[in-house]
């Protein structure tokens, strides 16, 4: 037994794996740009402005924008003025969908922005680095006539950043303010089929709470969440794919296991890598459907980031392996200084994620971003996006669809035909990282065939010259497959 | 911005009587809708509503400054002209209908407004939880046509042409809609990113228009085969005219008339007794020219008058509903476009008149 599959396979066999890999890769692409819709969707909700009357009657805490029992309704703030009714009895009144829509567990997460239509005055401008106190409260509630249960109640800062195009003069009054949107909500399951938000604006001029914010028109959000088709066809996928990794993992183990020698160390990331798109492919989420699991998103995230860090781990020492000294070879502990910034980024981001997304889980109107360390993390993680950037084999790929995905409408048109860009961008992304793996572990796996048999092997992009060497290098049976030490060949060139 | 709008028209001193005016002219809009559609009718009103105040605005310091009459005029069949300025009129009204309802679709107003069953069968028609539903802008743009055009019942060149100018102004809510994204991947990376369209402030929309207005294209019909009186003839000579027209341009037929001086026919008040600016910081060429344009090249002149204003000042406000104000007294210097001759004489009657109004 020596070298793996990759050294030892006839070309032709190769262009065949190839091209079964090509057509499983072309399949991903196709499920998502035919099958599933665009992968999520924004809806835009107007809060209504809503009178709060719970101080004279004490009958309902929550109050409905819309329906049976729709609250007391303010056109717009002139009739507030006119009926004589203060800033602290105004509630804004959202309600999660609009009507004759449910919510639904296939949609996975939702997650909420917030955008201030805040018109200029002359005499009532909006002050620099103003900041804004909103008392939150999100309920919900599973059919049309039951209570309101809260989810959650709190108190939350957010920072105004806006800017105002024309000149403040007289003419430009009633003009609105460009204001950055502020992030309002995240929640990880969408377990109700109703939801609804009640913000109010406290108004304190002793502790100068919600002074200096200008004249408030409009408090709009929008509600961002995974389109229901998307995630049905994301977890067909997983589900298909989970079994298919499994079990060329434990082939390729059984493989090694078969060697008469220890596993090397590449071999064992390998392996590692496998586990952890095992770790990733393992469809969890279809529990999500049935049990309200908020922690789903931060579990994703962690998965997800698991797999970053082994992939980019695998590049290192797989580089490494080619390139350092024969003594210092096959050891983990080589390759700290590589591995260990990895694991150091990996944890930091494991602690930012939980930070916002672990918070979320009590308080899901907490945000990072607009704290004040989150602002200045946002520097440093925000632009540090080496997880997307690590992807150098398939990052060609990956970029181009990024790319396409970003400046084309979401779906192209083609006759009849609706290709959803973005659909078939995550699809295909997928679908791509878990082949590579595969192809990875198939193609590393020790070889059956005894070394030689396939001399004709020419296609591995190495010269005559270095064919040569393949053959008279060969001094350990056991040892690390030619490839390894053909490459550490090419690198010390 | 609806409070900017009167807070100007009650400078220019047309108050009173405009709200009533407005809903008269309004109602129309709600008489040509079918009789499914009645829940829209109250946003149709509002919508329309708004965009008259946009034109008010709009044509501020214009010798034609949008009076409510226009908006009448163009529903009245047998004095509808097709000028400049009713293209605009078509446009702004037609944009602000299909704004408010595009706005109010996602308050919940309707019941159904992106998700409806026309959708079933289309791309993204497999429903709510499949795919999500498609834009409000589509449900306001529909409706908006279905309303606003149906006002529209002729079949010559004018009505093809309010049509067109209808169309012009919901492409202008389309056109100046923004695009905004989120990104929210893995600690808001941008690996994940959702964009959508949104509405832009109403004001954008009227200033977008405004701009049409000024680049307006006068159609000219091949006059002989339009005097001809045969219709089919002419319908194909004005298929003929369009077909150069670019959807997003106003169009109109006729040169606009002296808008100067008063005609009660044509429904408009002249210049005479219109408020001016001339002086003051921060005012742009265009309105720091309203006097000449209004008073001195109608023939009229400019008089001065002080005013004392009491208005409230020093205001602590909350963001929303003022709280504490104190009164302050002003002299404000106003300038008004007055007849050349017997200025004291003319005084006391263009005070009346401009009450009246």
């Amino acid at each position: 037994m020596a070298g793996a599959i990759i050294e030892n396979m006839s070309t032709r066999k190769l262009c065949i794996v190839g091209g079964i890999l090509l057509v499983f890769q072309v399949i991903a692409f196709l499920v998502g740009g035919l099958i599933a819709p665009s992968p999520t969707t924004a809806v835009p909700y107007t809060s209504m402005k809503c009178i709060d009357v719970r101080k004279n009657h004490h009958k309902t805490k929550w109050l409905m924008p819309w329906g049976p029992n729709h609250c007391d309704k303010l056109k717009d703030f002139d009739e507030a003025v006119s009926r004589q009714i203060e800033a602290n009895d105004i509630v804004f009144a959202v309600h999660i969908p609009l009507p004759n829509k449910e919510m639904s567990p296939w949609f996975q997460f939702m997650l909420f922005i917030m955008q201030l239509d805040i018109a200029f005055k002359m005499d009532n401008d909006l002050k620099e680095n103003a900041e804004i106190t909103l008392d939150v409260s999100l309920a919900y509630r599973d059919g049309m006539f039951d209570d309101w249960e809260e989810i959650a109640h709190a108190i939350e800062i957010r920072k105004l950043k806006c800017t105002f195009g024309s000149p403040k003069t007289l003419e430009s009054e009633g003009r609105h303010y460009d204001c950055d949107f502020l992030p309002f909500m995240e929640i990880g399951s969408v377990a109700h089929k109703y939801y609804l938000i009640n913000i109010r604006l406290p108004v304190n001029e002793r502790k100068g709470i919600n002074v200096g914010i200008g004249e408030i028109k409009d408090i709009r959000l929008v509600g961002i969440h995974q389109n229901g088709g998307f995630t049905k066809v994301w977890f067909a996928m997983k589900t298909f794919l989970t079994p298919s990794i499994l079990i060329i993992m434990v082939w390729y183990w059984r493989r090694i296991t078969l060697m008469t020698r220890a596993p090397v160390l590449l071999e064992k990331v390998i392996f590692a890598l496998g586990i952890s798109m095992t770790f990733i492919n393992i469809p969890v989420e279809w529990f999500s459907i049935g049990f309200d699991w908020t922690w789903m998103l931060l579990f994703g995230d962690i998965r997800q980031g698991i797999f970053y860090a082994m992939l980019l781990s695998f590049w290192i020492i797989f580089c490494g392996e080619h390139m350092m000294d024969q003594n210092e070879r096959n050891r983990l502990s080589g390759y700290w200084k590589q591995v260990g910034p990895i694991a150091v980024g990996s944890f930091c981001l494991f602690i930012f994620d939980m930070c916002e997304r672990g918070v979320q889980l009590k308080n899901p109107f907490y945000s990072i971003w607009t704290t004040e360390v989150g602002t200045e993390l946002a520097g440093l993680i925000f632009r540090f996006k080496f997880l997307m950037l690590i992807t150098l084999a398939c990052a060609a790929m990956t970029v181009i669809f990024f790319i396409v995905s970003q400046v084309t409408e979401g779906h192209w048109r083609w006759g009849d035909v609706t290709i959803q860009v973005n659909s078939a961008f995550f699809t295909g992304i997928y679908g791509m990282w878990n082949l590579y793996v595969f192809a990875l572990m198939f193609l590393y796996a020790p070889s059956h065939k005894n070394y030689g048999e396939d001399q004709s092997n020419g296609d591995l992009g190495v010269s005559s010259g270095e064919e040569l060497q393949l053959t008279t290098t060969i001094t350990h049976v056991d040892g690390p497959t030619e490839v390894y030490k053909l490459a550490r060949k090419e690198a010390q060139e | 911005m609806r409070s900017s709008t009167f807070l100007l028209l009650s400078i220019v001193g047309i108050c009173g009587a405009v709200l009533n005016a407005a809903a008269w002219s309004v109602n129309n809009f709600l008489m040509t809708g079918p009789k499914a559609y009645l829940t829209y009718s109250s946003s149709v009103a509002a919508g329309a509503q708004s965009g008259m105040e946009e034109c008010k605005f709009q044509f501020g310091w214009e010798r034609w400054n949008c009076p409510e009459s226009a908006l009448q005029l163009s529903t009245h069949n047998r004095l509808r002209s097709a000028t400049r300025e009713t293209s605009f009129v078509h446009a702004i009204s037609s944009a602000g209908v299909m704004y408010t309802l595009t706005r109010n679709c996602s308050m919940g107003d309707f019941e159904s407004c992106g998700c409806d069953d026309s959708r079933n069968g289309r791309v993204g028609g497999r429903g709510w939880v499949w795919g999500g539903c498609s834009d409000n802008v589509e449900f306001g743009e529909r409706i908006s046509k279905l309303f606003v055009d149906a006002l529209e019942t002729g079949h010559d060149t004018r009505a093809l042409i309010n049509l067109h100018n209808n169309e012009v102004g919901r492409l202008a809510v389309k056109a100046t809609m923004k695009r905004a994204c989120k990104c929210h991947g893995v600690s808001g990376s941008c690996s994940i990113q959702t964009c959508w369209l949104q509405l832009a402030d109403f004001r954008e929309i009227g200033n977008y228009l405004k701009m049409k207005y000024d680049q307006a294209h006068k159609l000219e019909m091949d006059k002989r085969r339009m005097r001809a009186g045969n219709s089919a003839d002419s319908r194909g000579a004005t298929a003929e005219t369009f077909h150069h027209v670019h959807s997003t341009e106003l169009v109109f037929l006729e040169d606009s008339p002296d808008y100067c001086t008063r005609n009660a026919s044509l429904g408009h008040h002249g210049t005479e007794g219109r408020e001016c600016l001339q002086s003051g910081k921060n005012l742009s060429q265009w309105e720091r020219r309203s006097c000449r344009r209004l008073c001195t090249e109608c023939g009229l002149r400019v008089e001065e008058r002080r005013t004392e204003v009491v208005s409230s000042c020093n205001c602590k406000f909350h963001w929303c509903c003022t709280v504490r104000c104190e009164q302050c007294r002003q002299l404000v210097a106003k300038h008004f476009c007055a007849r050349r001759d017997a200025a004291v004489a003319n005084h006391t009657k263009r005070r009346n008149k401009g009450h009246k109004r």
